[in-house]
C-alpha cells in the first residue's frame, strides 16, 4: 500500500511537473500566438516616424500648401499593389547635426563596430542551442547509456557557454540601439516607424527566448530521466522555435534596407506588414544566416576546445576538449558546405531584384572583395585537411595514408592558385587603357570560370577524400566486396576529378556564355563523391576489423592552432560578407527610398574595410576569450573516470572533466 | 618612426611608470639574487610587450584615415608582443599564444586586403531639387552649360559632354571643330536667316522635301528664331541644314536623335536651361522661361513630354558619363554612342554618323586590313582599342577625328568592358546577344 502510495505520489510529481512545464511552454510561445493576428490583419498604422521636428517641419509645409488631412493612396514600390499611405514618407535628411548627430570620429563605424559585435554574438548565441538540441537528441535516443552520458554532458557544456555570451549579446543589442538613437535619430526613427506592428513581438520574443533558455539550462539535473526527458528536449526545440523567429525579424530590417517593399515610392507604409518583412532578399538572408551562424557556432565552440586542449593540465582534459573540439570543426564544416549554394540563391535574387546592385557586389566597385572570399575560402579548406591529417596521428594505422598526404597538398595549392586568379580586373580607366584592356596579358589567360570551377572542385574533392581517409584511419574495410569497393571509389573519385580537369580546360575553347553552363556537370561530379561516397565508405566500414583506438588527447598541438585558424578565418569572412552585403546600398540607408545624406555616404577603400574588419574580429575574440574565462570560474572540478581512448572514429569516448 | 615613439610614450607613460615603479620595488623586496635577476628579467620583458602594443595603438591613431595600408603593421606589432608573452609567461601562455596566433591570421588578412589595388566608391553627387521656372537668365544659362558640356564655365574645354551631349556632334565655340553637324556659335541670329531659307518653307510643310514635314500631324512650321531652334531639337528631320544631312539622303534627313526622346530624353525645363545659355553667352537677351517652354509645346505634344522629375538623377560619382551598372540600352544611352552609331538591338541606337556597330562581323576583316595599324589580336581588344583610341584605325568612307578621344576617361572600366562585351557579340545576319 505504502509503495503504492509512493509511485503514485511520484506519478504526481511527473504530471504536475509536466503540466507546469507545457503551461510556461505556452505563456512563453504567447509572444508568437499573439504575433498571428497582427501579421495577418497587415498590422496597425505606424504612429512612430521620424524625429518630432522632421515631423513638424513636415506638417507645416503640408499645412502651408493648404492641404487637407486626408488618405491618400500609395503604390508597393516591389509589390506594386494599391494600400493606404498611412506612414510618413522617408525623412530627406541634410549633412546636419539634427539629422546625423555625431562625435569627432565617424559616425558609420562606430555604428559597424557596435553591429558587428551584437551579430557575432547574437550568431554564436543561436548557433549554438541547435547543436545543443542535435547533441542532447542523439545522447537520449542512445542505447549506450555511457554514451549517452558523455552526449549529455557535451550538450551541457555547450549551452553553458552561449549562456554566458547571452547576457553579453543582450548588453551589445542594447548598445546598438543606443548607437543608432544617437548617431542616426532619423533613420532609426524611420525604420522603427515602419517596424512598429512588430517591434513589440520583437521584445517578446526577446523575454521568451531568455525565459526558456534560462529553464532548459537550469532544469537540466531535474529533468534527466523519462519524460521530463523529452520535455527537456522539446524545450530545446521551442528556444530554437523563438530563437530562429526572432533572427527572421531581425534580418527582415536588413533585407528591407537592401530591398524595401510595403512602401511607396515616397518611403511611406501602406499598412501591410506581412510585404514590409517579406521582401524580396528575406528568405534568401535567412537561409544564408541560418547556415552561417551554424558554421561560426562550430567554429567558436571548436575554438574554445583548442584554448582548453592547450591549457590542458591532464591528459583526461586534453582528451575531452580533442574530443569535443572534433565534433564542433566537423558541425561547422558541415554547415559550410551548403552555405556557398545559399550564397548562390542570394546572389541570385540580388540580381533578380535589381541587376546593378549584383554588377556592384561581383563585377564592380566591391569584386575585390570577392577574390579575397575566394582566398578564405581555399583557406579554410586548406586548415580543414590540415586538421584532419593530423588528426590521422591520433589513431593507430593513420600513419599508412601519411605518405599521400604530400600529394593531395600538391592539388591542393595548385586548385587554390587557379581559383584565385582573377581573369576580368575591375580597374581605373587609366588602368585599362595602360592594360590595353581588362585581361592582364599573363594571368588573363588563366583564370577563366571553368579553371576557377575546376580549382574549388579539386579542392572540395581532395577534402572528401582526406575525410574518407580520417574515417578508415584505424580500420580496415572486411566485408566480402570490400576489394570491389575499394575499385569503385578510386574510380569513381579519379573520374570525377578526370571530369572536372577536363571541363576545366575545355572552356578554354568555347565562347563565355556557354562556358558558364561546364559549372553544373562539374559541381555535379564533386557533389556525387560527397553523397555516395561518404556513405559507402560507412558501409564498407561498417563491422571492420579495428587496427587500434582512437587516442584522444594524442593529437599533436599545432592541429589546434587549425581550429583556431578555422574559427578566426569564418570570423573574418562573416565580417567581410556583412560590409559587402551592407556597403552594396552605396549611398543609400533604404535602397532607393532613404538617401544616405550623412558625410560618409561614399564607399571605403578595401584596406580601410579590411582594417575594421580585423579589428571587429580581435575585439570579438578578445571579449569571448573573457567570457570563456568567466565560464572556467564558475566550473567545479569533477573527478574524470573512464577511457581516454575510443575505438569508433567520430564516436566519442573521454569523460566530462566538469560537473553540473 | 620617432614621432611614433613619441605617440607611442604619451599614452603609455602611466602603464611604463607603473612597471619601472614594480622594479624597483621587487628590487627593494627581493633579497634572492636568482629571484631578483628572474623578477628584472620579466620586467624587461614586461616593458618590451608593453611598448610594442603601445606603439601599435599610436600606429592605428596616427594611421587610420591617412596611411591605413600601415595598420596591418600594428597587428603583427602585438602578434609579437603575444608569443614573446606566452614564451616568458608559461601560466598565460596557451592564451597568449592562441591570442598572437589570431592576432597574425588577423594582419594576414588585413595586409592582404590592403595589398589588392584599392578603389574608393566616391560621394554621390548631390540631390538637387531643380525649379528651372523661378530662376534668373543668368541661372538658368548655368544650368544650361551644366546640362550641354557637364559644367559651369566647361563650354571652352574641347571635349567637355554633359547629359544633352550636345558637343559630341556640334562646335559651339568659333573656329571649334564641328564636322558632323553645324557649329552652333551665334544660332540665335542666325536662326532667323534659317527661316528665310528656301527649302525651310515656312508655313508650308507639305512642301518640305524633308523625310518628315512635321514635328506631329498639325504643328506647322516655326516662325521665329526661338521656335526654329525648338523644332529643330524635337524634330531635327524637319529642316536639314545642307551639308549636315545623312549620307545619301540628299539631306533630307538628319542624323540627329530627337532631344525630347530617349536616349538624350531632355525635360522641358532643361530644354528652356539650354536654350537660355545659347542667347546669354553672347550676350543676347534671352526670351523667357515660359516663350521658350510655349515654343516646344508647339512642337512636342503633351503624351511625349518628359515628365519633370526635378531631380537629377543619381548618376555615377567621379564626373564618368556611366559605371557599368547602367542596364544595357541606358549604359549605350549615357555614353553617347546612340547619337552617331547604330547598335541593332539598343534602343534609340539609330544615328548615322559612325558605321553600324556589327564589330562581331566587322573587326576580324579589320584587323586583317593592310591599313590597319593597331594592336588588337581579337574583336574584344579592336573594339577596345576603338573605343579607347579611335583614330588608330578609322574605317573607310568615315572621316578621322569625329569620335571624341576621350571615353578612357569619360567611361568607368566596367562600363567599357560591358560596351566591349555587347558589341563584339554583335554579327550580321545572327541573333542579338543577351543584354546582360
Amino acid at each position: 500500500m505504502g509503495r503504492l502510495s509512493t509511485q503514485m505520489t511520484r506519478k504526481n510529481k511527473r504530471l504536475l511537473a509536466a503540466s507546469l512545464l507545457v503551461t510556461m511552454g505556452v505563456m512563453l510561445l504567447m509572444p508568437i500566438i499573439m504575433a498571428i493576428p497582427a501579421l495577418a490583419g497587415g498590422g496597425g498604422a505606424p504612429a512612430g516616424g521620424p524625429p518630432p521636428d522632421v515631423v513638424a517641419a513636415q506638417k507645416e509645409a503640408a499645412e502651408g500648401e493648404g492641404e487637407e488631412e486626408k488618405i491618400e493612396m500609395g503604390r508597393d514600390v516591389y509589390y506594386k499593389t494599391e494600400g493606404p499611405a498611412v506612414g510618413m514618407p522617408a525623412p530627406k535628411t541634410e549633412d546636419n547635426e539634427t539629422f546625423y548627430p555625431r562625435y569627432n570620429f565617424e559616425s558609420r563605424v562606430l555604428l559597424w563596430f557596435a553591429n558587428q559585435q551584437h551579430l557575432y554574438y547574437g550568431s554564436f548565441v543561436l548557433a549554438v542551442p541547435i547543436f545543443c538540441m542535435c547533441i542532447e537528441f542523439a545522447g537520449m535516443v542512445s542505447k549506450d547509456k555511457a554514451m549517452a552520458k558523455k552526449y549529455d554532458q557535451l550538450a551541457y557544456d555547450f549551452i553553458k557557454i552561449s549562456l554566458t555570451a547571452y547576457s553579453l549579446t543582450a548588453i551589445l543589442g542594447g548598445i546598438l540601439i543606443f548607437t543608432f538613437l544617437t548617431l542616426y535619430p532619423a533613420f532609426f526613427g524611420y525604420l522603427s516607424s515602419i517596424f512598429r506592428p512588430v517591434m513589440h513581438i520583437y521584445a517578446l520574443m526577446f523575454v521568451a527566448e531568455s525565459g526558456t533558455l534560462y529553464i532548459y539550462y537550469y532544469g537540466w539535473d531535474k529533468m534527466r530521466e523519462g519524460i521530463l526527458k523529452w520535455i527537456h528536449v522539446s524545450m530545446s526545440v521551442i528556444l530554437n522555435v523563438i530563437g530562429t523567429v526572432l533572427m527572421f525579424l531581425a534580418n527582415s530590417w536588413i533585407a528591407f534596407m537592401m530591398s524595401p517593399a510595403g512602401v511607396d515610392e515616397q518611403g511611406r507604409y501602406l499598412g501591410n506588414i506581412w510585404h514590409v518583412l517579406h521582401t524580396a532578399l528575406w528568405n534568401p538572408l535567412n537561409v544564408h544566416r541560418i547556415l552561417g551562424n551554424m558554421a561560426f557556432g562550430g567554429g567558436v565552440v571548436a575554438a574554445y576546445a583548442a584554448y582548453r586542449f592547450l591549457s590542458s593540465k591532464t591528459d583526461e582534459e586534453r582528451a575531452h576538449y580533442d574530443w569535443m573540439g572534433y565534433i564542433a570543426m566537423s558541425l561547422g564544416v558541415a554547415f559550410l558546405i551548403p552555405l556557398p549554394f545559399a550564397g548562390y540563391w542570394l546572389m541570385r535574387e540580388v540580381y533578380a531584384y535589381r541587376q546593378q546592385m549584383g554588377i556592384t557586389l561581383m563585377g564592380g566597385l566591391l569584386a575585390w572583395l570577392f577574390i579575397i572570399q575566394a582566398t578564405m575560402i581555399g583557406i579554410l579548406f586548406l586548415t580543414t585537411n590540415y586538421y584532419l591529417w593530423q588528426a590521422l596521428g591520433r589513431m593507430t594505422g593513420g600513419e599508412r595514408f601519411q605518405k599521400y598526404i604530400k600529394y593531395l597538398v600538391f592539388i591542393l595549392v595548385v586548385g587554390l592558385l587557379i581559383f584565385i586568379t582573377p581573369h576580368t580586373i575591375v580597374m581605373t580607366p587609366a588602368e585599362l587603357k595602360a592594360m590595353g584592356g581588362q585581361q592582364h596579358p599573363v594571368l588573363g589567360n588563366y583564370g577563366v570560370m571553368s579553371a576557377k570551377n575546376g580549382g574549388i572542385n579539386a579542392i572540395i574533392m581532395t577534402t572528401i577524400l582526406s575525410f574518407i581517409w580520417y574515417q578508415r584511419g584505424n580500420r580496415v574495410p572486411t566485408v566480402s566486396w570490400a576489394k570491389f569497393g575499394n575499385i569503385f571509389m578510386g574510380c569513381f573519385f579519379l573520374i570525377a576529378q578526370l571530369n572536372n580537369v577536363w571541363l576545366a580546360c575545355y572552356g578554354y575553347f568555347i565562347p563565355a556564355n556557354v562556358r558558364i553552363g561546364l559549372s553544373v556537370p562539374q559541381v555535379a561530379g564533386t557533389l556525387s563523391c560527397l553523397i555516395l561516397m561518404t556513405p559507402l565508405n560507412l558501409a564498407m566500414l561498417k563491422g571492420g576489423r579495428q587496427l587500434g583506438p582512437i587516442q584522444w588527447g594524442k593529437i599533436p598541438p599545432r592541429s589546434q592552432y587549425a581550429l583556431i585558424m578555422l574559427a578566426t578565418a569564418f570570423t573574418w569572412m562573416m565580417g567581410l560578407m556583412g560590409y559587402i552585403r551592407s556597403s552594396v546600398r552605396l549611398f543609400w540607408h533604404v535602397n532607393e527610398i532613404m538617401r544616405d545624406n550623412s558625410p560618409w555616404a561614399y564607399t571605403h577603400t578595401i584596406g580601410f574595410a579590411a582594417n575594421v574588419i580585423s579589428f571587429n574580429v580581435l575585439f570579438f575574440w578578445i571579449s569571448i576569450m573573457f567570457v570563456f574565462w568567466l565560464g572556467t570560474l564558475g566550473a567545479k572540478k569533477a573527478p574524470v573516470t573512464g577511457p581516454v581512448t575510443q575505438p569508433v572514429p567520430g564516436t566519442p569516448a573521454p569523460q566530462p572533466v566538469t560537473g553540473h | 618612426m620617432v614621432d611614433l615613439i613619441k605617440e607611442a610614450i604619451s599614452i603609455g607613460w602611466p602603464v611604463f611608470l607603473l612597471l619601472i615603479g614594480l622594479l624597483l620595488y621587487l628590487q627593494a623586496k627581493l633579497s634572492d639574487p636568482g629571484e631578483k635577476k628572474s623578477a628584472t628579467f620579466k620586467i624587461m620583458i614586461g616593458m618590451l610587450c608593453a611598448f610594442l602594443v603601445f606603439v601599435a595603438i599610436a600606429n592605428y591613431k596616427n594611421n587610420f584615415y591617412g596611411e591605413s595600408r600601415l595598420l596591418p603593421v600594428s597587428l603583427v606589432m602585438i602578434t609579437v608582443m603575444a608569443f614573446i608573452m606566452g614564451m616568458y609567461f608559461p601560466n598565460i601562455g596557451a592564451l597568449m599564444k592562441i591570442g598572437g596566433f589570431m592576432f597574425f591570421v588577423a594582419a594576414a588578412l588585413s595586409g592582404y586586403g590592403n595589398w589588392l589595388p584599392q578603389v574608393e566608391g566616391g560621394f554621390p553627387p548631390p540631390e538637387v531639387k531643380l525649379d528651372f521656372q523661378s530662376m534668373t537668365a543668368q541661372q538658368l544659362g548655368d544650368e544650361g552649360e551644366k546640362i550641354i558640356f557637364g559644367g559651369i564655365g566647361q563650354s571652352k574645354t574641347q571635349g567637355a559632354i554633359g547629359k544633352g551631349q550636345c558637343p559630341l556632334c556640334h562646335g559651339f565655340q568659333q573656329g571649334f571643330l564641328s564636322e558632323r553637324a553645324p557649329n552652333l556659335f551665334d544660332i540665335p541670329a542666325r536662326a532667323t536667316k534659317r527661316l528665310e531659307e528656301p527649302n525651310y518653307h515656312m508655313n508650308d510643310a507639305a512642301s518640305r522635301p524633308s523625310v518628315q514635314k512635321e514635328a506631329f500631324e498639325g504643328s506647322g512650321t516655326a516662325t521665329n528664331a526661338q521656335e526654329y531652334i525648338a523644332e529643330s531639337h524635337a524634330c531635327p528631320s524637319c529642316y536639314v541644314v545642307p551639308g549636315f544631312g545623312v549620307k545619301g539622303s540628299n539631306d533630307t534627313e538628319s542624323p540627329m536623335p530627337k532631344i525630347h526622346k530617349p536616349p538624350i530624353s531632355l525635360t522641358l525645363g532643361e530644354l528652356a536651361a539650354v536654350d537660355t545659355w545659347m542667347y546669354v553667352r553672347e550676350g543676347l537677351e534671352s526670351p523667357s522661361y515660359e516663350e521658350i517652354t510655349a515654343s516646344y509645346e508647339k512642337f512636342i505634344p503633351e503624351a511625349d513630354r518628359p515628365a519633370e522629375g526635378g531631380e537629377e538623377e543619381a548618376g555615377p560619382a567621379g564626373g564618368v558619363l556611366a559605371d557599368g551598372s547602367e542596364p544595357m540600352d541606358k549604359l549605350f544611352m549615357k555614353a553617347g554612342c546612340p547619337g552617331c552609331h547604330t547598335v541593332p538591338g539598343i534602343e534609340g541606337a539609330t544615328g548615322k554618323v559612325g558605321p553600324v556597330l556589327y564589330e562581331g562581323s566587322n573587326a576580324p576583316n579589320r584587323i586583317k586590313d593592310p591599313g590597319y595599324k593597331g594592336k588588337a589580336k581579337s574583336v574584344r581588344e579592336y573594339v577596345t582599342e576603338s573605343i579607347l583610341d579611335p583614330s588608330v584605325y578609322v574605317v573607310k568612307d568615315f572621316p578621322d577625328n569625329q569620335m571624341p578621344k576621350d571615353f578612357g576617361v569619360k567611361l568607368s572600366a566596367g562600363a567599357v568592358n560591358k560596351i566591349v562585351d555587347y558589341l563584339s557579340q554583335l554579327k550580321e545576319g545572327q541573333p542579338l546577344p543577351p543584354k546582360e
